[in-house]
């Protein structure tokens, strides 16, 4: 197991906004993690990451509690993609990428050649080869995303932490990382938690044959997990996120079966 | 592939170029100066002492020598320093002096010259109120128990604020006729009396400019933000305080000996940017190396151009403009599109 979380609560102030939360990620698994606005997602991937300190319960990482890593070290176990980057200064790619490597280098966190060479590799992977020599500034935001994406890669970490990644992409962009995520978990075994608001990925991994888990938060309330076929029915969706949904079987391409949502309402307040 | 072949030898014929430059930029400097010498004259003084007259000795090795290096060291303290913070607070218009250390300096020296009578109780004035200013910046930016780099800078621009109104009282104060020339001209900032014993405050530049060499493959991290920096694994507050206290030992040294110099912390960064990329491994040591040759050439400027000494504040600006202009229509921006 890679990731282990062992009842987890956490509050920012009186009224807990994590209660109780126990998840898994093991090697090659994907989980992706749901819920409304304000429901906790970034508040948990903020307890992974070890920026904030659970009120109660523990986060396990590698078989290590997390508040006994240094930076470095959590950086070699756990990588992370934000939700939004602003770039700054005009980076070309591979240098956005070399600073994954920050952790594995040395005193003066200058890269060798094999940390240059675990890069190329990166860029490969998500297939960015071609804007090595570019400046990251001048990238479409699905190319920026696939940057952030091969850092995160270059840091060879266990575990993927992903903040909505394909939020502000485009239909062709958003497949072009989900199937990336999808390689990455079959092929390099890499354990993913992907805070999302599109059900619909879930039920993309699901369709491709990937260990998936969904983990449905609500603020305050304890949180529901399982298969996304088994967790989100119209029910759940009407419950936590307060909307009249349908969720059809599809035949895919290749006559796999896949899960698709439609949205009809929001529901009256009570 | 053939790029990959053509690439080091590239970098290798720049890092020599900067390596060399700013040694060849003090030497030739030292061929210029008020008092006339034959450039034989010059070589002597530097190579065969024994076989050249005093005049020529003394006018080299105990004037323009000190003067040539200093101006050389402080050029790459106020340039490095620059272009550190601007990686740190990832802005790339932020200068050397945005934590208020030049203003901090400012009224340090305006206290030692109208209640000390100046002297050398101004470089330790001068030197002692930029550090403060670094430290309240600090304070007043901090905001239950941390400071971001955001409320750092706030702190840093209230700081600065602070210190120019109470550079202002001092002048107010002043004497008009002996204290205030002296407080105008060293806020203009000048080399014209450095002798060797100035050259103490190369330690603390050195040790300062040191600390951000070794921070410069993280100063990449850091300015991709303090929370993605943190993700890739660099210990944010400590390098942070790395950085910050070597551009501030730097920064406070340099303007301890010659006065504020401004532009120079902003500009020769982005020079180096336009030049080489943005990578710090790169950046930082060639504003170092720019920083060093742009002072000193503009020190050189600053005694040769005119009867009078221009004071080198103004002639950064003056000169550094329309070069800076240049160069960013000749780059196009470098990718600054």
């Amino acid at each position: 197991m890679i990731l282990t979380i062992d009842r987890l609560t956490f509050s920012f102030d009186d009224a807990p906004l994590l209660r109780d939360l126990s998840l898994n990620v093991d090697a090659g698994e994907i989980v992706c993690l749901l819920g409304p606005n304000g429901s906790g997602k970034t508040t948990l991937l903020d307890c992974i990451l070890g920026f904030h300190r659970p009120t109660a319960g523990s986060v396990t990482l590698c078989g290590k509690e997390i508040g006994a890593y240094s930076r470095a070290q959590l950086a070699k176990c756990a990588a992370y993609v934000p939700q939004q980057h602003t770039p700054t200064f005009p980076y070309t790619v591979r240098e956005a990428v070399r600073m994954g490597r920050t952790a594995h280098a040395g005193l003066l966190g200058a890269p060798n050649k094999e940390d240059e060479a675990i890069c190329e590799q990166a860029l490969r992977q998500v297939g960015m080869e071609a804007f090595a020599d570019r400046p990251y500034t001048s990238l479409s935001g699905g190319e920026l995303k696939l940057v952030l994406l091969a850092r995160a890669l270059s840091q060879k970490a266990r575990l993927l932490v992903l903040d909505e990644p394909t939020a502000s992409l485009d239909f062709k962009n958003e497949m072009r990382f989900l199937e990336t995520l999808a390689r990455l978990a079959r092929q390099e075994q890499i354990g993913i938690l992907m805070a999302t608001h599109a059900l619909q990925h879930a039920f993309y991994f699901e369709s491709q044959a990937l260990p998936v888990n969904a983990v449905l938060l609500s603020r305050g309330k304890p949180a529901i997990t399982g298969t996304p076929q088994a967790l989100l029915t119209p029910q759940t969706l009407a419950e936590i996120y307060g909307v009249r949904a349908a969720v059809h079987e599809v035949t895919g391409e290749h006559g796999e079966t896949m899960r698709s949502l439609t949205l009809f309402g929001s529901m009256e307040e009570q | 592939m053939q790029q990959a072949t053509a690439k080091p030898n590239h970098r290798a014929a720049k890092t020599a170029a900067l390596v060399v430059l700013p040694f060849a930029v003090v030497l030739l400097s030292l061929f210029f100066g008020r008092y006339p010498l034959p450039w034989r004259d010059v070589l002597a003084a530097i190579f065969t002492p024994a076989r050249v007259s005093d005049a020529a000795l003394v006018t080299v090795r105990q004037l323009r020598v000190p003067r040539a290096v200093a101006a050389a060291f402080v050029g790459a303290s106020l340039a490095v320093s620059g272009a550190a913070f601007q990686s740190v607070f990832r802005n790339p218009l932020v200068n050397s002096g945005i934590l208020g250390v030049s203003n901090g300096a400012g009224f340090g020296a305006c206290v030692a010259i109208v209640c000390f009578g100046g002297g050398a109780s101004t470089y330790v004035f001068s030197f002692l109120f930029a550090v403060l200013a670094v430290v309240l910046s600090a304070f007043a930016g901090r905001i239950s128990k941390t400071t971001t780099t955001i409320t750092l800078i706030l702190g840093g621009t209230i700081v600065s604020a602070f210190f120019s109104a109470m550079v202002s009282i001092m002048k107010y104060v002043a004497d008009p006729y002996s204290q205030l020339p002296t407080i105008t001209f060293w806020l203009m900032g000048s080399f014209a009396s450095i002798n060797y014993s100035h050259l103490t405050a190369l330690i603390p530049m050195t040790a300062g400019m040191l600390a951000i060499v070794i921070s410069r493959w993280r100063l990449n991290a850091l300015s991709m933000g303090e929370k993605e920096a943190a993700t890739l694994g660099v210990d944010v507050r400590r390098w942070q305080c790395i950085v910050v206290g070597g551009a501030t030992l730097c920064t406070a040294s340099a303007v301890c000996i010659c006065g504020t110099i401004g532009w120079v912390g902003l500009v020769i960064p982005h020079i180096a940017r336009m030049l080489l990329g943005n990578n710090n491994r790169t950046l930082i040591p060639a504003s170092i190396s720019l920083g060093a040759c742009f002072l000193v050439l503009m020190d050189l400027l600053a005694r040769s151009l005119t009867g009078a000494e221009l004071p080198i504040g103004i002639l950064c600006a003056l000169v550094g403009t329309p070069f800076f202009v240049y160069l960013l229509k000749k780059t196009k921006g470098g990718v600054w599109r």
